[in-house]
């Protein structure tokens, strides 16, 4: 495919989501309406005066009719101002973007991980279908459907914290013994290998492997299940069994089919990526992480609802771009998606 | 008259029966979830009356006492009986689920049939604002806006049941859509129904068939959701024995291993929504045989 090409489509796919985002916009700005949480009270204090609370309704626009305080917040949202927190007063979007890559990392080797299980097992339960190693993986892949993420979690610590002493304690992304390294990319890990501290590397370490094994868990079970469905297809489609009579080796079959199961894979794995946050937030929470998740839920814990906008908006803005990457990367594995 | 209802009534029986070998022997799967499901329900209705301990009452003598002969899943931090507690919380597990769910199928399932019927710009605006539902994480959804709407039961309810309606809309329109342009509805136009009476008489029934699979799966949904609700302190709270609740009060003393408060109440959870799951694909791979025969 040409560059041009590609740049058109990109382009088109980005003129795409406009009204999405918009959508988006709008689900967010009227989460705050509906509860009739006043956030000039919050703001104000206790000792304000009629003046002092008229002064700040004015400058928050909540006298204005409705319509206007949405063309309001798309205004500032253009121009990146999401607002300040109505409990520490400080600006969300710093808030959250000092926090973003904490997450990303989680979040990165959490779905890596769960991937990395997932479609293999998926794969061979296909190949294999009707035998023992598939209904033991459909059970497993059942029961990772039902354990809550954050009970999981709970009972990670509880076995390799307390009773074996293997892990740390589940307080945060560095060991309070070690020195943090300089901040690089955000990550304690990178930094620490970077700046060469292998004492905050291996601290960082230990702390990103339960979080990460949690996620991986979870992210694994739908991943195998579906892998196995679109693999199954593949597997009955005419070109396979064709192959399959032609005499093709078994292990050829399975690169063909592999071939094929992977563009419906990649797609359900960036649908999947939406829920994952959510997970990944539930998991910063027991794990005192301290990144974009444990910051919005402890602000929907507060009512500190202007932080819960700034945070459910970047979220949904998260998918968005996950959801373009994938749709390159559909497009890069197969060409001919392209064309539609 | 009578001749005629007595000997319908053993053949109805008969019939359920029938069906219900049926189905377990078509799948397992299903089956066992059945079994779990059945035993869950027993002790929603049968359980509290037969443990006899009031699940808020805090023996303050015993607080955080081990499991014991006195106390079989130990107490937690205000001295109340957990085994009493997980026992009571089977039922706002079933009383929040179920509702939600008929939440759900009470709003997608006519939003589905419309918008797959009439289709146009209707159709066109509801895929557009669920697709831009779909972009947030359910689950942060549902906590921002149940804390933003206040953490009643009601609240959580409907929020659970409005924010997963979207799954029934989009089974039952695919369904519609693939009907639209059968026979069966080309005849019910030409004889002269009414257009409510096409949807809801004649598309209904033959519509609903995908959804009945899904309800299984969403009620798992919904049980989770709730917990996670109640988990973080959005939805309802301590010392009511909600199962998550139960979970928030004892996640702090997971680490000092007063492991019997939380991890009670978690086993229960997923074996309730284990069941659910299992049910449901279970009936997934018998209304989609394809599903399961396929492959070679």
């Amino acid at each position: 495919m040409s560059g041009s090409s590609f740049l058109r489509f990109l382009l088109r796919r980005v003129f795409l989501t406009l009204p999405l985002l918009l959508g988006v916009v709008f689900v967010t700005f009227m989460l705050v309406r509906i509860g009739g949480h006043d956030p000039v009270a919050l703001l104000a204090g206790p000792t304000a005066t009629g003046p002092q609370i008229e002064a700040i309704t004015r400058e928050l626009g909540l006298d204005q009719p409705l319509w206007k305080q949405f063309a309001l917040y798309l205004a500032h949202l253009l121009q990146g101002d999401i607002g300040q927190s109505w409990v520490s007063g400080r600006p969300v979007l710093q808030e959250i973007g000092d926090r973003l890559p904490i997450t990303a990392e989680l979040l990165f080797w959490g779905i890596g991980f769960g991937a990395l299980i997932g479609i293999p097992v998926g794969l061979r339960a296909a190949k294999d279908h009707g035998s023992l190693f598939d209904h033991v993986s459909r059970v497993v892949s059942l029961l990772g459907f039902s354990i809550p993420t954050y009970w999981l979690g709970l009972a990670a610590l509880l076995i390799f914290f307390y009773l074996l002493g293997w892990a740390p304690p589940g307080m945060g992304r560095i060991s309070l013994m070690a020195i943090p390294p300089p901040r690089i990319t955000g990550s304690y890990l990178i930094d620490g290998l970077l700046t060469l501290n292998w004492e905050a590397a291996r601290s960082a370490f230990a702390q990103l492997v339960l979080p990460v094994v949690c996620i991986a868990i979870v992210a694994a079970a739908p991943i195998i299940k579906q892998t196995r469905a679109i693999a199954l297809e593949v597997w009955s489609s005419d070109y396979v069994r064709y192959a399959q009579a032609s005499g093709l080796n078994s292990g050829m079959l399975r690169k063909l089919v592999l071939r094929n199961s992977l563009v419906p894979v990649t797609t359900f794995i960036g649908t999947e990526v939406t829920g994952l946050i959510g997970t990944t937030s539930l998991i910063e929470y027991v794990f005192a992480w301290g990144g974009v998740g444990q910051y919005g839920l402890n602000a929907i814990i507060q009512g500190d609802f202007s932080v819960v906008q700034g945070y459910v908006l970047t979220l949904a803005l998260f998918s968005v771009i996950v959801f373009l990457i994938v749709d390159i990367a559909v497009m890069w594995l197969e060409p001919r998606a392209a064309m539609r | 008259m009578t001749m005629v209802v007595t000997s319908a009534t053993p053949s109805r029986v008969e019939r359920i029966v029938n069906r219900v070998i049926g189905v377990s022997r078509r799948s397992v799967v299903a089956s066992i979830g059945v079994v779990i499901l059945s035993a869950f329900a027993l002790i929603a209705i049968f359980g509290p009356a037969l443990v006899g301990v009031d699940p808020v009452h805090p023996y303050l003598d015993a607080i955080l006492a081990p499991p014991s002969g006195r106390f079989w899943f130990g107490t937690d931090g205000n001295g109340m009986d957990v085994f009493s507690r997980v026992i009571y919380g089977t039922r706002f597990a079933f009383g929040i689920a179920l509702p939600a769910v008929a939440v759900s199928l009470l709003i997608g399932v006519p939003i589905g049939l419309v918008c797959g019927y009439i289709g146009g710009t209707i159709d066109e605006i509801t895929m557009r604002v669920m697709d831009a539902v779909r972009i947030f994480p359910t689950i942060i959804l549902a906590l921002a806006v149940v804390a933003a709407a206040g953490p009643s039961l009601i609240n959580v309810v409907l929020v659970i049941g409005i924010l997963d309606a979207p799954v029934f809309v989009r089974v039952v329109r695919a369904e519609v859509l693939a009907l639209r342009s059968s026979t069966l509805v080309e005849s019910a136009v030409a004889a002269g129904n009414p257009t409510w009476r096409i949807l809801f008489v004649h598309l209904l029934p033959n519509a609903i068939q995908g959804a009945t699979a899904q309800v299984a799966v969403r009620a798992a949904w919904a049980v989770r959701i709730s917990a996670t609700l109640a988990f973080l302190g959005v939805g309802i709270q301590p010392p009511t024995p909600e199962w998550g609740a139960m979970i928030r009060q004892g996640a702090e003393l997971m680490s000092g291993g007063q492991w019997w408060v939380a991890v009670f109440p978690g086993c229960a959870l997923i074996l309730l929504v284990f069941g659910f799951n299992l049910l449901g694909d279970g009936l997934q791979d018998i209304l989609d045989p394809r599903r399961k025969v396929s492959a070679r």
